[in-house]
């Protein structure tokens, strides 16, 4: 289960949970009664990033790394409509004498349907509707970018997935969201946004469009999977030259992935992927692995 | 099951619509609304001013009588543009109204915080410094730091008052009051008081405040001589002065800005980053019988901070003054006191509460913040906004706040540099910071320092809030010790030397005539 508002927030942390199964942006679906349960361990690392359009290192920063740690439940309320929520533990270090930062980030739920299903040719058109929201479960530090483990703001996004799959297993994947972020609340009363002052502890977070496309081959036992995505902020200003970044920003990211899942049992599933971010803008250049595994079970049928 | 669909629909809506409310973008800044000033202040044309030798020293040639032709004919270009405002004069003429002096200490407070960014290092490891004759090559010129801003707030503060004061003079002599008092027909859009209106306060205020802020902040000048024009013209919009009224306090600002500037140019801040010099406090400090020097947490090492800071001239007691204040050396690392507060420090570093982390953030006033004066800056202006001050005594509280922040600086870099005393990373890698490490010693807490000599005149000018005041300051001094920026020992002597140097201040308020 692939979480995409994590990925958006996480840019400069680098911590895309790089999975895809049964998640708000594929196009996977658990039947009616069915629950999976995931466990994933995530872990990434930069020393280069970019400030503003700018790519350097930072021999204050040194080496950032970010470790991640997500649970995720989905469970199908028909074959048609499926609910889901997700819940990561970050811990992100640096080289700096600044105190890395660990904790249990944001609670994301999302409501996935299906509306349209159809044989078309030698395979199957599916197209899916999902809508979701998060809200922060404890008062993180917001304001230490980018070790700090989020933007502690709400979100709410609406997203349309696209699949084609032939019955002998390849598929195609497009698709599209958009998240809107709420303002997130600093403990300090007055920063620099686009180069103004402003005298309040209230922070406007940009929203996010994102768009992702990915081919790959599915049976009922193994999936594999290549995939590119683009997030990026719609406004926001750019890290200024030798500042550290801040919730405002304007933060983008082409990342480029692979991803596999084996299933050992019917019930039983493990998953690996690898991902790269390829070009950004106030976003580390991180290299991201993820491992993990999914358990299938039916209740109240 | 389809009743089930809608009530986990209707949940994820509602869910979405309380969280969409709480997606708005809109972050509210505070307002200055006109008010009505408190008093008139006629004998402050007497008080004491800080580089002008006297009130008089500036004259102007007398204005025209409201009886004249030339009068006449400017009130009724006064009217004419009144039936001519557009929204953004009305709103301009808002904006300036209520009280200029606050207006330019806010846009002060801006260029503080968009300056204050240390320079990136070279390829080589070197680090570039900001050349003064060219402001926006980078590095902009200044650096804005908190010591140069204690400098600007307090320049500003004084440029502000002593024009305000010959201002006064000058009103009082000639009497030359508003328009709408000699002709009904103009519409003041602004509140109403006997201050005779020339040479105009705000014209005053805006030639002064944009000749020293363009002294400080030249990389700006386009946007301080705009700011400055609006604020003059905001008050024929206003239908508040005449154009020789504006005239004429434009003349006076700048004359004693001037004056003002060529004191800046000798009050030895020039010499303040003499790095060539270094090695000779480090000799001192070493004659001194100390081993264990500060060294630069920056990587690649970063040159000290204003090493010679400690020798600019002080406001409000001479050099011995400050040589005598000097606080006592501090324990050095192996002695029961000093490993005693760096136990203390190696606790919070692993257990810093979610509250010690608040407060830390809330007072880090670092990199792209402007800095512990700014922020104290602010703290006087709202109180002066709270207190609804009229310009003169707006200006005199920001000169006797400011010059004792400034002197606070002073003594602090010069005792910094003395004992060049370690920052506790320095001395033990696992005290992690909150917040970024300061390119300067440790001893004593500059955070402390500014804050007490701030909270020592904030608490005198406004008594009601001297508690608060102190309490603050304390807060502030605290957020150091739980940033793991500095041990306790240089927090609660900073406290104690930054109150010492904030009386000296109070000394002269209680001195200056305006009481």
């Amino acid at each position: 289960m692939r979480n995409k508002l994590l990925c958006t927030i996480m840019l400069l942390s680098g911590t895309c949970s790089l999975l895809t199964a049964q998640s708000p942006t594929d196009a996977l679906m658990m039947p009616q009664h069915q629950i999976c349960i995931l466990g994933q361990y995530a872990s990434g690392t930069w020393d280069e990033y970019w400030e503003g359009t700018n790519r350097r290192s930072n021999s204050n920063l040194g080496t950032f790394n970010t470790t991640n740690v997500m649970l995720m439940a989905n469970y199908g309320i028909t074959d048609r409509l499926n609910i889901m929520a997700g819940l990561p533990w970050i811990k992100n270090s640096s080289d700096s004498y600044l105190k890395g930062q660990q904790g249990v980030q944001d609670l994301s739920a999302w409501l996935k349907y299906r509306p349209l299903a159809l044989s078309a040719g030698p395979g199957e058109v599916r197209g899916f509707v999902t809508g979701g929201v998060s809200t922060p479960v404890s008062r993180y530090v917001n304001d230490l970018l980018p070790l700090s483990i989020g933007l502690r703001c709400p979100t709410a996004s609406l997203r349309a997935v696209f699949n084609y799959t032939f019955q002998f297993g390849l598929y195609a994947t497009a698709q599209a969201g958009h998240t809107w972020r709420g303002r997130t609340t600093i403990d300090r009363d007055s920063y620099l946004y686009n180069n103004q002052l402003y005298y309040t502890d209230e922070v406007p977070v940009p929203n996010v469009f994102d768009a992702s496309a990915r081919i790959g081959f599915i049976k009922p036992r193994f999936q594999t999977e290549f995939w590119i995505e683009r997030n990026a902020c719609i406004s926001g200003d750019d890290i200024r030259y030798n500042d550290a970044p801040f919730p405002t920003n304007k933060m983008e990211a082409t990342v480029a992935g692979w991803f596999g899942k084996v299933f050992v049992t019917n019930q039983w599933a493990f998953h690996a992927s690898v991902s790269k971010v390829l070009a950004g803008r106030n976003a580390g250049l991180a290299t991201t692995w993820a491992a993990g595994s999914t358990y299938f079970f039916t209740v109240g049928e | 099951m389809k009743k089930l669909h809608f009530s986990y629909l209707a949940l994820l809506c509602i869910t979405a619509g309380v969280l969409f409310t709480r997606c708005s973008k809109t972050v509210d800044d505070p307002v200055y609304e006109p008010y009505p000033e408190t008093s008139l202040d006629q004998a402050a044309g007497s008080w004491k001013t800080y580089v002008l030798s006297s009130a008089d020293q500036f004259s102007l040639p007398a204005p025209e009588a409201p009886t004249s032709s030339a009068y006449l004919a400017e009130v009724e270009d006064l009217k004419r543009l009144a039936a001519t405002l557009t929204d953004e004069q009305k709103d301009a003429a808002q904006f300036w109204g209520g009280n200029g002096v606050l207006r330019w200490h806010e846009i002060a407070r801006e260029f503080a915080a968009q300056y204050n960014v240390p320079p990136n290092y070279n390829a080589d490891g070197t680090y570039p410094w900001p050349d003064p004759a060219n402001p926006t090559v980078y590095p902009r010129f200044p650096f804005c730091n908190p010591p140069y801003a204690s400098r600007a707030f307090a320049l500003l503060s004084v440029a502000q008052y002593d024009a305000l004061v010959a201002a006064w003079n000058l009103k009082f002599q000639h009497n030359r009051k508003s328009p709408a008092h000699y002709d009904n027909s103009v519409t003041q859009q602004i509140p109403e008081n006997d201050l005779p209106s020339w040479p105009s306060e705000d014209a005053v205020v805006a030639a002064a405040s944009r000749e020293i802020l363009k002294f400080l902040f030249p990389g700006e000048k386009a946007l301080i001589d705009a700011k400055s024009a609006e604020h003059k013209n905001s008050r024929l919009w206003a239908g508040a002065n005449v154009q020789s009224d504006l005239d004429a306090g434009d003349s006076l600002g700048r004359k004693v800005a001037e004056r003002i500037i060529a004191y800046a140019k000798t009050d030895r801040m020039g010499q303040a980053n003499n790095q060539a010099g270094y090695q000779a406090l480090k000799d001192a400090a070493t004659s001194r019988g100390y081993t264990d020097l500060w060294v630069s947490q920056d990587i690649p090492a970063r040159p000290p901070m204003l090493p010679y800071f400690g020798n600019v001239k002080p406001w409000n007691f001479t050099d011995s003054v400050k040589v005598a204040i000097r606080p006592a050396a501090p324990p050095r690392a192996g002695s029961p006191e000093f490993e005693s507060a760096l136990d203390e420090l190696r606790d919070l570093a692993k257990n810093r509460t979610s509250e010690q982390w608040r407060i830390a953030s809330f007072w880090a006033d670092g990199v792209g913040s402007y800095t512990p004066p700014g922020h104290w800056n602010r703290t006087a202006c709202e109180l002066i906004y709270e207190k609804t001050l009229n310009e003169i005594r707006s200006a005199r509280a920001l000169a006797l706040m400011s010059t004792a922040v400034q002197d606070a600086g002073i003594v602090c870099w010069d005792t910094k540099y003395y004992y060049l005393l370690p920052r506790p990373t320095q001395v033990d890698r696992n005290v992690t910071t909150s917040t970024g490490i300061p390119n300067f010693p440790a001893y004593t807490s500059g955070h402390s320092t500014f804050s007490a000599a701030a909270a020592e005149v904030l608490g005198y000018l406004f008594p009601d809030h001297a508690a608060e005041m102190d309490a603050l300051a304390k807060e502030a001094s605290n957020s150091r010790i739980y940033g793991c920026i500095h041990f306790r020992f240089d927090c609660e002597v900073g406290l104690e030397s930054g109150k010492k140097v904030g009386s000296y201040a109070v000394t002269r308020g209680k001195n200056d005539g305006a009481e």
